[in-house]
């Protein structure tokens, strides 16, 4: 297979206009112009087959699994991203499928949606005067998500309902140091020479 | 060449849309990294990509004080990783398109360390749900330093023997349990095998912290 | 044409629950993805029914369609894989060449005879090709998409999908020459 003049590329590529071709190279361009029209002329429909078969499909009912696994897949899969506006329609989808859900069971929890659950931040700081927690969960903000260290043992607590999902998180002691959770076991590179932990929100409604 | 008219190229998201990005890092994000950043972001939407963890990698760099650079670098690489996430779902052998959590889910995967291999395998063995809970589940194994291959064949055993999404995550818990009841990991991968599908639920968190639990940026706490 | 409801309307229609508005999509698109399919499968029957099928699912997952008013670019990239599907079950090197190509008008003119010839040829050359290089010459060349929309359909790299539609115009350059 003989490669082609880079420049013929280009101007098929649209990179590079067909004029400023000498004219053995326009010949090449022509040739394989030719030979994608002819390509490019439409395949005969087979009459009103494919719409009459599709629509046929469209109409029967799905598998009732489907349309589970459909709820879960688009609400349960761990993201490592906070929830964000949608375009209207998506949101109108969304509101509807959430009428169609369970009530949570137990009644003893604050009232969580079914895509919620709790996460418990912990950690030991006794030197500390203010912990927060900052992670994808809230934008990385640093002062939103306070721990609090009642007992004043040194051991700082927070708990916090997040939608459901995995996500990545540090401590921040005292406004400016940035601390890993050592206590938990999942951590991952945060591209900046240092770690994040890893928190992953289950649902608790069940 | 069959050049088509009025291609719907979509070289930018709706001007909103790309708003609400570039307002979420200005004042947070250091000035000389967002033109790099928001330019990111548009050639993720361009090529179907997940925008959000791009986003939200840039608003960590502003938030740990990181230099313009390294925050460009670091979002620049995670496009790279994105790709390659995506890639993996058409090679496992994906019905696309992909969603934006799906990439997401399998760059997470892969930035937990997982074997590319081992990450094609689990997304190829659960074709019908996602696959986040799997994934992380395999990576705690491998976090502690268990064999990520043996690890993903148990996990996928439990999928099959009907355990879905979180519980899968117990899964692993449960083998970890083991370990620290003394068994090797061999032991431990046996005897969660054995039970399956039984395999213990998580310790639900205690009354009391969960009535005092807050939604983030809210001060009040919830009525019981 | 003016006064057509956009792609992001039907879309809404249909996940509003009027499914009869899918037909719609299907009349808008099934000429293009239909042309596609037979080009890398060079089997009309075997691209209706990769159509048909890609068509389906794009319905039943049309929720996940995230930006409607790419949803050529979707439809192509699922009919694409179905593609990838069918030429993966079948056995390797067997390529079915397309069936003669209707002539364009019924009087055996010459012209007609010669283009009807050089078609056979390029279809024949394009069989020839790889899947991969296949599929990025005729989503480059026969649906005029850019590599932009391509590397959302393909799910790879422009680079990438440059150096196949390179390599694809090599090869059939090459047969075209062979032939004169």
């Amino acid at each position: 297979m003989n490669p082609i003049d880079l420049r013929v590329h280009q101007v098929l590529d649209g990179e590079l206009a067909r004029e400023s071709l000498p004219p053995e190279l326009r010949r090449v361009v022509d040739r394989l112009e030719s030979a994608a029209a002819l390509l490019a002329a439409a395949v005969p429909p087979q009459g009103a087959g494919l719409e009459t078969r599709v629509m046929a499909a469209v109409r029967r009912p799905a598998p009732s699994g489907d349309r589970v696994r459909r709820l879960l897949r688009w609400f349960a899969t761990p993201q490592a991203v906070t929830l964000r506006i949608r375009p209207a329609w998506s949101l109108a989808l969304a509101a509807a499928i959430v009428l169609l859900t369970l009530v949570p069971t137990d009644e003893r929890a604050p009232a969580l949606g079914e895509h919620e659950g709790i996460a418990q931040f912990v950690g030991r700081f006794p030197d500390a005067h203010s912990v927060h927690v900052a992670g994808s969960f809230n934008d990385w903000r640093t002062g939103t998500i306070p721990l609090e260290d009642r007992d004043h043992d040194g051991v700082w607590r927070a708990t916090v309902v997040l939608p459901t999902g995995a996500y990545e998180y540090m401590f921040v002691v005292d406004g400016e140091r940035w601390v890993p959770d050592h206590w938990a076991d999942r951590l991952v590179e945060d591209d900046f020479g240092r770690e994040n932990s890893i928190v992953i929100v289950r649902a608790t409604w069940r | 060449m069959a050049l088509r008219p009025g291609l719907i190229l979509v070289l930018l998201a709706s001007p909103l849309a790309a708003q609400s990005e570039r307002a979420r890092l200005e004042g947070r994000v250091p000035a000389a990294a967002i033109p790099t950043v928001d330019s990111l972001v548009q050639v993720a939407k361009r090529e179907d990509l997940p925008t959000e963890p791009l986003v939200q990698k840039a608003l960590e760099g502003g938030a740990k004080h990181q230099p313009a650079g390294r925050i460009a670098a670091a979002a620049q690489a995670m496009l790279g990783q994105l790709r390659d996430a995506r890639a993996l779902l058409v090679r496992a052998g994906d019905a696309p398109p992909a969603t934006a959590a799906e990439v997401t889910t399998i760059y997470a995967a892969l930035k937990r360390g997982l074997p590319t291999l081992v990450v094609e395998r689990i997304v190829a063995a659960l074709p019908q749900e996602p696959r986040g809970s799997a994934l992380h589940a395999v990576a705690d194994l491998a976090t502690h330093h268990f064999e990520p291959d043996s690890s993903a064949a148990l996990i996928i055993d439990a999928a099959r023997q009907g355990l879905r999404g979180e519980r899968l995550l117990d899964v692993s818990t449960a083998v970890l349990h083991e370990v620290q009841r003394g068994h090797s990991q061999a032991e431990a991968m046996a005897v969660v095998r054995r039970e399956l599908p039984n395999v213990p639920p998580p310790p639900k968190p205690a009354g009391a912290s969960v009535a005092g639990a807050r939604r983030p940026g809210t001060t009040a706490l919830p009525s019981p | 044409m003016r006064g057509d409801p956009s792609d992001t309307e039907v879309v809404a229609r249909v996940l509003g629950g009027d499914r009869e508005a899918f037909g719609l999509v299907i009349r808008r698109y099934e000429t293009g993805l239909l042309r596609f399919a037979t080009r890398m499968l060079g089997s009309r029957d075997a691209a209706a029914d990769a159509v048909a099928e890609g068509l389906v699912r794009a319905y039943r997952h049309l929720a996940s369609c995230r930006d409607p008013s790419r949803l050529r670019t979707w439809l192509f990239r699922i009919v694409a894989n179905r593609c990838k599907s069918y030429l993966s079950r079948r056995a390797v090197g067997d390529v079915p060449l397309e069936e003669a190509p209707p002539v364009a008008d019924s009087t055996d003119n010459e012209a007609s005879l010669e283009r009807a010839e050089q078609l056979a040829l390029v279809a024949q050359a394009l069989a020839r090709l790889s899947p991969d290089k296949r599929e990025a010459f005729v989503l480059k060349h026969v649906e005029g998409l850019s590599y932009q929309e391509m590397a959302a359909v393909t799910g790879e790299r422009i680079p990438t999908l440059k150096m196949r539609v390179h390599r694809a115009r090599e090869a059939l350059l090459q047969v075209l020459e062979d032939h004169a």
